[in-house]
């Protein structure tokens, strides 16, 4: 019984100590992430272009994609 | 086998204990059928009173009220507030009043960009971004309709162009409520 209660213990302290690890940025707090600046690519025409000269080389199309970091909205 | 056990019940109390660690930390939303809580912030931009003159919601009592998070980083907010803004305009402030609630972290960033885009109806401020916890605001914007008794009667997640289109009859609809 002491054995089952002295691990419970261990393992939620862990749990509660990762809990930490789950904290997630809220809606309202994505100004940082919102900034041109992070997004994958700050800007789309010279993305656009890369992408076109990667695909001629590769002689490949697409598998580059990713959605844009952005402030999350909608 | 015992052993085997031990882990098992450990396993079982942690689980336990995590998932009403997780339950605690999420913010529970709002939904239309709440009671819209009432608070006290201030004001970013008003015509009559001082800027930073607390304002409660509960002073606009008695109105269809159109509760409206949002931050000048958000793209969506941008595209709403002129139209939030008509809208305040069209229905009058006898009936209706737009209440924003501003939540960038430096204030002073909405004041800018309320000074290039002005707006009519009042901005609260709330950089600890306290209110959207209370209201569990989802998505940036997020956009309370509250009926006269404080009621909220829909929640308006995000925001696109066409989209006053609805929210003009449900004002329309709360305010021939309970005349």
């Amino acid at each position: 019984m002491r054995r089952v209660l002295t691990t419970t213990l261990l393992l939620a302290s862990a749990a509660a100590l990762l809990s930490g690890c789950m904290t997630s940025v809220r809606p309202w707090e994505r100004e940082l992430l919102a900034r041109r600046d992070m997004a994958w690519d700050s800007d789309p025409l010279e993305a656009q272009r890369r992408n076109h000269v990667y695909w001629s080389k590769e002689a490949a199309l697409g598998g580059g994609g990713s959605t844009g970091g952005g402030c999350g909205c909608n | 086998m015992h052993r085997v056990h031990v882990i098992v019940s450990s396993l079982r109390s942690a689980g336990c204990a995590l998932l009403l660690l997780v339950w605690a930390g999420a913010a529970l939303a709002l939904e239309s059928g709440d009671r819209a809580p009432s608070f006290t912030a201030p004001v970013l931009n008003h015509p009559v009173l001082e800027d930073g003159t607390p304002i409660s919601l509960e002073s606009y009592r008695g109105k269809v009220i159109y509760l409206d998070f949002w931050a000048s980083w958000c793209a969506p907010c941008a595209t709403s507030l002129p139209i939030l803004d008509a809208l305040g305009d069209e229905f009058g402030p006898d009936q209706f009043q737009v209440v924003a609630v501003n939540v960038d972290r430096d204030p002073d960033r909405a004041v800018d960009f309320l000074s290039k885009r002005p707006v009519g109806y009042p901005s609260l401020t709330d950089p600890e971004g306290r209110l959207p916890i209370v209201f569990g605001v989802e998505t940036m914007p997020t956009s309370f309709l509250i009926d006269r008794k404080g009621v909220i009667r829909h929640v308006h997640r995000g925001f696109r162009k066409g989209d006053e289109e609805a929210l003009r009859h449900k004002i329309l609809e709360l305010m021939a409520d309970g005349r």
